[in-house]
């Protein structure tokens, strides 16, 4: 059955490899005999997934629609299960990716200690226990292993923040 | 010869190699038990720790985490019919109905002794077969070199899953992605856009975390993790222990699995999911004893498809110590992990370090006995590690891979690579493109490309070149049969098991 986002991704897929591949075409100049140059090797793979990614979409386009077979995405339980479940893909990236933001500013142990309880939280753990106590456990484990015992030089943040990520390495 | 065991035994055991078997061991079962934690994944997820160590260190941690994986994935296939790996399937099916006849503890034990009969079992066949392998592989040219890279890359047929064409699509953005950064040639910059963090290229550990690790997250996020406490009664060791009387009766199985587990391991692309299944249907197929309780609790299918899934690792490591081939998902982790320390797989790694390949060796038998006494006495453990919450612990997994992608140059750039990879393979993963082919292409890629620009360079710009030698025209052959023959026998191997 055909999605909207099979559509677009594929859409997408044919419009980055078409990209990539006239940026290939640019690479193409003289060489040796026998000698194929930077382009050839990037244009094959490119070409083939270009024409991989058209087929792909044109499948796509052509398959009926999901909600006039099955019917089934039209039931309003079925659709709040869809909309509870991309909320929740939604909120856990975006606080994966603030926290990958968040370390350079915050530094490693502060970030760590915000990202642990928000991301249980985007994934629905709503026991108070297990949100306070998680965060503490999980960066003293990860901050002992990493920073003090494999020295690896995490970010220690701006200002105040570096003042407090100094304490500890 | 025996002086080359006994040196490596004696390397092998020294503390710091024994102890990073252990720890590799143990976070390989915690892995493979793990629903939500590949093999794989696991592999990834330790590779940062691997920077800094020794490199027989960091190898056998890693060989230590690939067999505990393997192992591990039947212990929630058992115990609570979650696959904890794909190869696990079969377990499921026949261990979790002995588990619910109340028979859990002593399927455990079946399990696990199989497991290691077939780990052992293909471990001799590497020692046997790798030198052999290697000597004729000295042979190998460009033209060589290409020819097998490309029949490393047509295992993609066989990890495609269900589409051949969404497996051929992400086989070559991999091989796109290879060529990004300063071509090795001619020096030039190819899809940089200026930046200098792809000058490189793209860090295949990076890409790897992201695509397998970190997108696997975002789809877990999506399908609610369930719960488990379902307890199960545990008597003791001597009551549950399987007799010997067992073993016998069902010899064949215990013969034949194994052979079939190393040969399909061996081959690129099959791995231990293919193994299980073909030698749990031959079993199925010839099963003289108890026919009718295939499917619901047949104690010869679960033992022929831990045999043969344990099997096939050292049909695995053989083609990437002696070929350079990654056959599965976790031996081109290996591979990332030899290049990080140095050294290439191939040919050339038993002549330039032989003191590395018999170290594998001789650690994969020391592993499989490591993962024989701690399976043993850990199964209650595991019991209650599944009782943890899941929103908690991947947040744990998340951090281990900002380490991983951050540790290899100690910069903020590789984070948020990682981050756009995992959105690449979230999206992949999504409409059912399969990652594993990208990762296969991001390995072997550069090789490929550089092999068959030197064999043209060799031949005048002769496409003739590639195939001028035996070696390489049966290798590009080996490869078109490679990609044809899953096409014809895959969907009637899987139906009939």
């Amino acid at each position: 059955m055909k999605t909207k986002g099979e559509v677009v991704f594929f859409a997408v897929c044919v419009a980055f490899f078409g990209f990539m591949g006239a940026q290939a075409v640019a690479l193409m100049g003289e060489g040796r005999a026998g000698e194929i140059g930077s382009a050839l090797w990037p244009l094959i793979a490119l070409c083939a997934a270009l024409g991989l990614s058209a087929v792909l979409l044109f499948q796509a386009v052509r398959r009926p629609a999901a909600a006039a077979v099955g019917g089934e995405a039209s039931e309003p339980d079925a659709r709040d299960e869809a909309r509870r479940r991309r909320k929740a893909v939604v909120a856990s990236t975006a606080c994966f990716f603030l926290y990958l933001v968040a370390i350079s500013f915050l530094g490693f142990i502060l970030a760590t200690l915000f990202f642990i309880p928000a991301f249980a939280f985007a994934l629905g753990e709503r026991r108070t226990k297990v949100l306070v106590a998680a965060p503490l456990i999980l960066t003293t484990v990860m901050t002992a292993v990493f920073i003090k015992f494999l020295t690896i030089p995490f970010p220690k943040g701006v200002g105040v923040f570096a003042a407090f990520s100094r304490l500890f390495y | 010869m025996l002086e080359i065991y006994g040196q490596a035994f004696a390397t092998v055991l020294l503390p710091q190699n024994l102890i990073a078997m252990v720890l590799g061991a143990l976070w390989g079962l915690l892995a493979g038990a793990l629903p939500g934690i590949s093999t794989s994944m696991g592999v990834v997820l330790i590779l940062s720790f691997t920077y800094t160590l020794a490199p027989m260190t960091a190898l056998v941690l890693l060989v230590g985490a690939y067999l505990g994986g393997i192992t591990g994935g039947g212990i929630t296939s058992i115990l609570f019919g979650i696959p904890g790996e794909p190869s696990s399937v079969p377990t499921v099916i026949e261990g979790h109905a002995l588990a619910k006849q109340g028979k859990a503890a002593a399927a455990m034990w079946t399990y696990l002794l199989c497991s290691i009969f077939g780990g052992l079992f293909s471990v001799l066949f590497m020692i046997v077969a790798t030198p052999l392998i290697a000597d004729f592989a000295l042979r190998f040219g460009p033209a060589e070199y290409f020819a097998l890279t490309i029949l490393g890359l047509s295992v993609v047929s066989g990890l495609s899953g269900g589409s051949m064409l969404k497996g051929f699509l992400s086989c070559f953005f991999g091989l796109f992605l290879a060529t990004i950064g300063t071509d090795g040639i001619t020096g030039e910059e190819r899809f940089t856009f200026g930046t200098v963090t792809l000058l490189g290229g793209v860090n295949f550990v990076v890409a790897m975390v992201g695509l397998l690790a970190v997108s696997e997250i975002m789809m877990e996020a999506e399908e609610p993790f369930k719960e488990y406490k379902g307890m199960v009664e545990y008597r003791g060791l001597l009551e549950e222990l399987p007799r010997f009387s067992l073993f016998r009766k069902y010899w064949l199985t215990m013969i034949r699995s194994p052979i079939i587990g190393t040969i399909v391991g061996a081959l690129p692309g099959a791995g231990a999911t293919i193994a299980a299944f073909l030698a749990y249907g031959e079993a199925a197929r010839t099963a003289k004893h108890e026919p009718a309780k295939f499917g619901k609790g047949a104690i010869e299918g679960l033992m022929a498809a831990e045999c043969a899934n344990n099997a096939s690792t050292g049909g695995s490591m053989t083609i990437l110590l002696s070929l350079g081939i990654p056959g599965s998902n976790t031996t081109a982790m290996l591979v990332a992990a030899f290049m990080i320390h140095g050294m290439q797989p191939g040919p050339l790694l038993l002549s330039q370090r032989p003191d590395i390949v018999y170290g594998i060796f001789t650690a994969m038998i020391v592993i499989n006995l490591l993962l024989l006494a701690i399976t043993g006495t850990a199964i209650r453990l595991f019991l209650q590690l599944n009782r943890l919450p899941y929103s908690v612990f991947s947040a744990a997994i998340l951090i281990l891979c900002v380490v991983g992608a951050f540790g290899i140059n100690n910069s903020v750039d590789d984070m948020m690579l990682m981050f756009v990879f995992s959105l690449i393979g979230y999206f992949m993963r999504k409409f059912g493109v399969p990652v594993a082919p990208c990762i296969l292409a991001l390995v072997l890629g550069d090789l490929a490309e550089l092999s068959l620009r030197r064999a043209l360079l060799l031949s005048g710009g002769s496409p003739l070149g590639l195939v001028s030698s035996p070696i390489s025209a049966v290798l590009l052959l080996g490869a078109l049969v490679s990609i044809v023959y899953p096409l014809i026998k895959k969907p009637k191997m899987l139906a009939s098991s």
